[in-house]
């Protein structure tokens, strides 16, 4: 099953002459869109868009339960179809990288559960999840070691980058690579590729990516200070 | 997690206010909330919001085998899930009670009121054909899913373009969407859902409720019509009993409510095309606005890549932290790599079994093959394991 | 005593095996475990190879059936890879659907199978448009030990590059399909990729191809898959952050790791033909 965009032709051209590029798109994000959960953000990064919501720390199943930090729980929802093994592996990357960023040994024996439904995936759409999960958490006031930040790259067959590609630069592209940052010394959470590549297309892209990384930290203290301002 | 319950005095609080014709929000009994439909940029990609309440529908096709006993039909398929994105209480993967009604009201309203033509999907008769399929996701759950779920999925089928198809002999070319204009589906017409909830016997009765109308009603009937008057279907539930003239006052209410909604959709579809045709932006990314103090833009941003085309450079200006057991960790691998240059040479021990690597633990030793020198290696190993242990305690 | 020790703390009992830059089954940190590699031993499958990684064993099978392709490819076979953690492997594993792990492994089979083009899926065309070969790939891990990854990998790689198809040929008129057990060719496989998985232990320390022991008490991993000098994936799904040097680190190992086994996976089936 399959849903479609049109492309128009002179957008394309016009992409075209602008040559390789090292442009994260544009983002927006709102936070608390939706009313019946604990945090929820609808962020979008260029026509990629997502919607994540969060509940907890809550009460846990018991058969879930741990007893020394809370369950973290990931449920990723594609929009076409019923999840498949793939969204399955997603889950699970994004889990694992939650898990990692937040502070679950505060909360024993509960549960921070989040749920992400992909709205729109024209590209990128692994760190659109993730970045939506993130400022989710945020907005539900989860305590958190670090915040996380994940960039797509893009490698072409003549080894030259696309940062935050769309859907036809991934197509097109010889690999694919997605990385997750943390906030305090950018070092590597996550790191998710698809094609294949050199050992030295890697580290360009690394560096890319975690150049990238930091404009999206920056992005996300700016939409939680706004937010914030208005409660005080 | 459950649901939390309704307190008694919230619920005789809303009662009472129902019995002196006033609701929570401030509405007049038979007032809709605001209505707001949005288009994604993928075709057939339709968001809508019913005050809170939020839905998402997607229309998706792909080439299959028609049904056996309908072999000049396509195949339209319409699946409804109630995941805990929208609300604690539902769980994923199963289907509550309130779930399976919920898509049972929306198949009837979409397949079995034969609004899609669908033999226009039929490609080669009894061979292949268009399935055509909605997904209808839902957001947020604050009352009357069912309305706004009927909304979405009408606009999205009315959004959806396919690709054409052309067929030359028995061969069948699908075009991309570059080569040829994609092709709408052929809606006849729009069947919306309307409900109506009861109060107090069938004394009161409201349209749009809120998820804590809801909770509190008796009944609930389902009126499905179109703009032309025409019922699709008809579903009363709840324990009460309602009179003729009740049910047709409802239905009257339906047809002004779904004149006026298809007129909506019509509008938005219309605005959609515009924006496409003339190249504006669109989609669900530019209906954040930067004004509130919830939402944030951020415009495009050039990153500053000048850094790795020198890698001595980049190594220096790495943000990595000198974290000294971080740098004591690859020490000690890097340690163990150089100590052990084993490019171990592979040992065939029978027809089409090789072996590369030794050390650690392998219980598998009784290949028969295995020459003596090598198991009396393996058994010091595992002889200095139990030394090692003995002092590790 | 050891054994308690190990009980009651056992993060503390591989420490004290770490101060002294060993793990408790008597291997260096970037050690791997004895790999047995046993090609063609399932006579009934098309192609087959039974992979043991210590004590983690994990058998492979590739089954070919005929199938109509898709529409929109018509000359593309399908490859179906499929892993099963059953219930016998180990005591974490229940019977029934397949967990979440499975799931995942087998997603990961199936990713690496695409990215690595190492069969090219017009190969398994027989008739374009009307039929193609499909490859059931089943790995069933008999003993969990941890790394399954990549006994797994090294399992498939080593099935498929076993793997002979009979000729088939299709009547015009009545459309039946024939085929000739007598004449085989093997599928060609184009190259040979090798993944070396990693845990990340207290946060800093990397081990190479973990026991299960040591998988419980991981904080992170990280998989490198190498084709030759390429890489066709590094998957690290969360965990704990590394530094580039440690990735870097990884990376190397990896290559070394592929051109042992590459070259074991060549000398076995050099001594099937033989």
């Amino acid at each position: 099953m399959a849903s479609f965009t049109v492309v128009k032709k002179e957008d394309l051209d016009a992409e075209l002459e602008k040559g390789p590029k090292c442009v994260l798109r544009g983002q927006t994000s709102d936070l608390g869109c939706l009313t019946r959960q604990d945090g929820s953000v609808s962020l979008s990064q260029g026509d990629t868009t997502s919607i994540a919501v969060v509940y907890g720390p809550a009460e846990v199943r018991i058969n879930k339960e741990k007893i020394d930090r809370a369950t973290v729980e990931v449920i990723y929802r594609p929009k076409i179809g019923l999840p498949r093994p793939n969204h399955r592996k997603q889950e699970r990357i994004m889990r694992n990288t939650l898990e990692a960023a937040i502070a679950a040994n505060l909360h024993p024996r509960s549960s921070i559960s989040v749920v992400i439904q992909e709205t729109e995936d024209l590209g990128s759409n692994l760190s659109c999840s993730i970045n939506s999960a993130c400022l989710a958490l945020l907005d539900a006031a989860v305590s958190m070691n670090f915040m996380v930040a994940s960039v797509t790259v893009a490698i072409k067959e003549n080894s030259d980058m696309i940062l935050d590609p769309t859907k036809r630069d991934e197509t097109e592209a010889k690999s694919v690579l997605t990385y997750v940052f943390d906030s305090v010394n950018y070092q590597i959470l996550t790191i998710v590729s698809c094609g294949k590549f050199s050992r030295s297309e890697h580290k360009k892209g690394l560096t890319l990516a975690r150049e990238a990384a930091k404009s999206v930290f920056q992005f996300y203290r700016e939409s939680m200070s706004k937010k914030l301002l208005m409660s005080e | 997690m459950r649901e939390t319950p309704l307190s008694n005095c919230e619920r005789e609080f809303i009662l009472k206010n129902i019995s002196q014709q006033r609701r929570l929000d401030g509405r007049n009994a038979y007032d809709y909330r605001d209505l707001r439909i949005a288009f994604g940029v993928s075709l057939g990609c339709c968001h809508v919001e019913l005050g809170k309440t939020r839905v998402l529908a997607q229309v998706s096709c792909e080439v299959g085998e028609p049904k056996q006993t309908r072999p000049h039909d396509g195949v339209l398929y319409v699946n409804v899930e109630l995941s805990p994105m929208a609300c604690p209480s539902f769980e994923q993967g199963r289907q509550s009670e309130e779930g399976i009604e919920l898509s049972r009201l929306m198949e009837r309203c979409l397949k079995e009121s034969r609004c899609l033509d669908m033999e226009s999907l039929c490609i080669v008769s009894g061979e292949k054909a268009w399935h055509v399929r909605v997904d209808i996701h839902v957001l947020n759950h604050e009352g009357n899913i069912l309305d706004c779920a009927s909304i979405a999925a009408i606009s999205a089928l009315a959004h959806f373009r396919r690709p054409d198809v052309s067929v030359n002999g028995e061969e069948i070319t699908i075009h991309t969407l570059e080569e040829r204009n994609p092709v709408p589906l052929s809606l006849h017409h729009m069947p919306l859902l309307v409900s109506f909830t009861f109060f107090s016997q069938g004394k009161y009765m409201l349209v749009d409720p809120s998820s804590k109308e809801e909770k509190v009603m008796e009944g609930k009937m389902v009126v499905g019509m179109n703009k032309h008057r025409e019922l699709c279907t008809l579903q009363v539930t709840g324990q009460m009993l309602l009179l003729k003239d009740q049910v047709l006052r409802c239905s009257s209410i339906a047809l002004t409510k779904v004149t006026k909604i298809t007129e909506l959709i019509h509008q938005a579809l219309d605005n959609d095309k515009q924006a496409r045709s003339k190249g504006e932006k669109h989609g669900f990314a530019v209906l954040v606005s930067g004004d509130k103090v919830t939402a944030n833009r951020l415009p495009k941003i050039e990153v500053n890549v000048e850094k790795f085309e020198d890698s001595d450079e980049m190594d220096e200006g790495q943000s990595c932290s000198d974290d000294a057991d971080a740098q004591n960790g690859i020490e000690e691998l890097e340690m163990q790599t150089e100590a052990a240059p084993r490019e171990s040479a592979v040992e065939i021990l029978t027809k089409g079994v090789g072996v590369i690597g030794e050390g650690g633990a392998s219980t598998w030793l009784d290949i028969p093959q295995e020459n003596t020198k090598q198991q009396a290696a393996k058994k010091r190993r595992y002889k200095s394991v139990a030394m090692e242990e003995g002092i590790g305690s | 005593m050891a054994e308690q020790f190990k009980m009651a703390q056992p993060k503390e009992y591989f420490k004290k095996f770490l101060e002294n830059d060993i793990r408790p089954d008597n291997r260096e940190l970037g050690e791997f475990r004895p790999t047995v590699l046993n090609i063609g031993c399932v006579s009934t499958a098309e192609g087959s190879a039974l992979v043991k990684l210590g004590n983690t064993t994990v058998m492979c099978g590739v089954k070919a059936e005929v199938a109509q392709p898709d529409a929109d490819k018509p000359k593309d076979g399908f490859l179906v890879p499929n892993v099963e953690l059953s219930a016998l492997c180990s005591p974490s594993f229940r019977p029934g659907p397949p967990g979440e792990q499975a799931q995942v492994l087998s997603q990961n089979m199936a990713d690496l199978l695409q990215t690595s083009k190492c069969i090219n899926l017009e190969d398994l065309c027989i008739c374009p448009g009307k039929l193609v070969w499909v490859l059931h790939i089943d790995l069933v891990c008999l003993d969990y030990d941890g790394n399954v990854m990549d006994a797994c990998t090294l399992a498939l790689i080593s099935a498929l590059k076993n793997t002979s198809l009979p000729a088939v040929t299709v009547d015009e008129d009545t459309g039946d399909i024939k085929t000739d057990p007598t004449s085989l060719s093997n599928l060609p496989v184009s190259c040979c990729p090798v993944s070396t998985s990693f845990i990340i232990f207290d946060h800093n320390v990397l081990l190479v191809d973990p026991t299960n022991e040591e998988e419980r008490l991981a904080t992170g991993a990280v998989t490198v898959v190498v084709e030759g000098e390429n890489l066709v994936s590094i998957y690290k799904p969360g965990g704990s952050a590394l530094t580039d040097d440690q990735i870097e680190t990884c990376i190397d190992r990896a290559v070394e790791r592929s051109r042992e086994a590459s070259k074991l996976i060549k000398e076995t089936l050099y001594s099937i033909d033989r």
